[in-house]
């Protein structure tokens, strides 16, 4: 465990290093092989019905004894019923995404459950340490898939400064030297979601992964601006498409903006699973051009971890 | 009293006209706030009146957030 980091102490993890939940990509194989590696991997619920979560977190169980998280994405139809599977399968700690998870916080409370929301601004950060967060991820825009506005740089010292529980960064992070950056603007812990998306024990299709590994750092880009649900992802036939609906629909008196999220929604699937790379959504961070490499999850870690200790003993000058 | 601070961190916060502000003003709907602006609003409001408001997602209006700083105020 790395010495008196608060995030290693409250999760009961080796290092501070949280896989970040990828809906349609991160199961309960990535989950585990994370945690086994001394990180904590996550389950990302995403839209699913509760049996497949509840698929996916006897499938985490059953390849590791260490703990792991479930992200739950708040805007789910099946929202309640997932928390009722996270409670009744004592899952170690929960991240939430998409909307504010007050209405299930006292449960998680009680239960045990680690409350870990992902924020992108302070005065939510706040908010979310008054619902009794244990921790809280702070999210910049250079990470993939559904994005606030600011970056990682800028957010994360505002809300260390901010809250009183430990915080870990997100966004634009994939090795030993992003993990350090991190920690100099007051983080405990990092969160990585694109570099752990190709690894070996990642179950997505390999057009994705490979659509990931190939990209440069100029390849993602940003859709839904004006929708209210921006989303980063490689840029494919899909992102030119969606662009097109979204400035024809804003010509229109009444845009019809839900018409992008139904789109949106089928995509992620299409292009995780079914490996249709071009009409589907490749949803991935910035920093998909320091990816070069699939790996097994473990030597992901341990190269982080290298570099980090590099990095950070001995000091500069 | 109440009305007019509320009022002041709302068009201070939305960069709208404190005259376009009313009681029965819909946050979301009329003034076009996102969930981001509200908890910025309610996170201002609590610290004007040293309170926390439970349940913020419940506030719709101007008026409920005017009521709920009444009832609970020190």
């Amino acid at each position: 465990m790395m010495k008196g980091n608060k995030i290693c102490e409250i999760l009961d993890i080796q290092y501070p290093i949280i896989q970040g939940g990828m809906a349609w990509i991160s199961d309960g194989n990535l989950a585990a092989a994370v945690s086994n590696a001394g990180g904590l991997g996550t389950i990302a619920a995403g839209n699913a019905p509760p049996d497949v979560v509840r698929g996916m977190i006897h499938t985490a169980k059953s390849l590791t004894d260490k703990p792991f998280a479930v992200n739950i994405m708040l805007m789910s139809p099946f929202v309640s019923e997932v928390v009722d599977v996270v409670i009744e399968e004592k899952i170690a700690a929960v991240t939430t995404g998409a909307g504010s998870p007050s209405a299930f916080a006292a449960r998680f409370k009680e239960a045990g459950i680690k409350l870990i929301p992902v924020v992108p601004a302070v005065a939510i950060a706040k908010r979310m340490e008054k619902l009794g967060a244990d921790i809280i991820i702070c999210e910049g825009m250079e990470a993939g898939g559904h994005i606030g506005k600011l970056t990682t740089m800028a957010l994360t010292p505002q809300i260390v400064d901010a809250v009183s529980v430990p915080v870990i960064a997100a966004g634009g992070i994939a090795d030993g030297r992003g993990m350090a950056a991190a920690f100099m603007l007051g983080a405990q812990g990092v969160q990585i979601g694109t570099r752990f998306l190709v690894a070996n024990e990642c179950t997505a299709h390999e057009n994705y992964k490979a659509k990931v590994l190939k990209a440069k750092e100029i390849d993602t880009e940003i859709t839904g601006m004006t929708t209210g649900h921006p989303v980063r992802q490689i840029r494919n036939k899909f992102t030119k498409t969606f662009n097109e609906i979204e400035a024809e629909e804003n010509k229109k008196e009444e845009p019809n903006m839900a018409r992008l999220d139904e789109l949106l929604a089928g995509s992620l699937r299409l292009a995780a699973i079914d490996g249709d790379v071009d009409n589907g959504s490749v949803m991935a961070g910035q920093i998909s051009g320091l990816v070069m490499a699939e790996q097994t999850a473990a030597e992901i870690i341990q190269e982080i971890m290298d570099k980090y200790n590099e990095l950070t003993t001995g000091g500069c000058c | 009293m109440v009305f007019e601070k509320i009022r002041e961190i709302i068009a201070e916060q939305l960069g709208v006209d404190a005259d376009a502000i009313a009681l029965e003003t819909n946050f979301r709907t009329e003034l076009k706030a996102d969930s981001l602006d509200l908890f910025q609003i309610i996170n201002d409001i609590e610290e004007a009146y040293d309170i926390t408001i439970e349940n913020a997602e419940e506030i719709n209006t101007v008026g409920e957030a005017v009521n709920y700083v009444e009832a609970n105020k020190k």
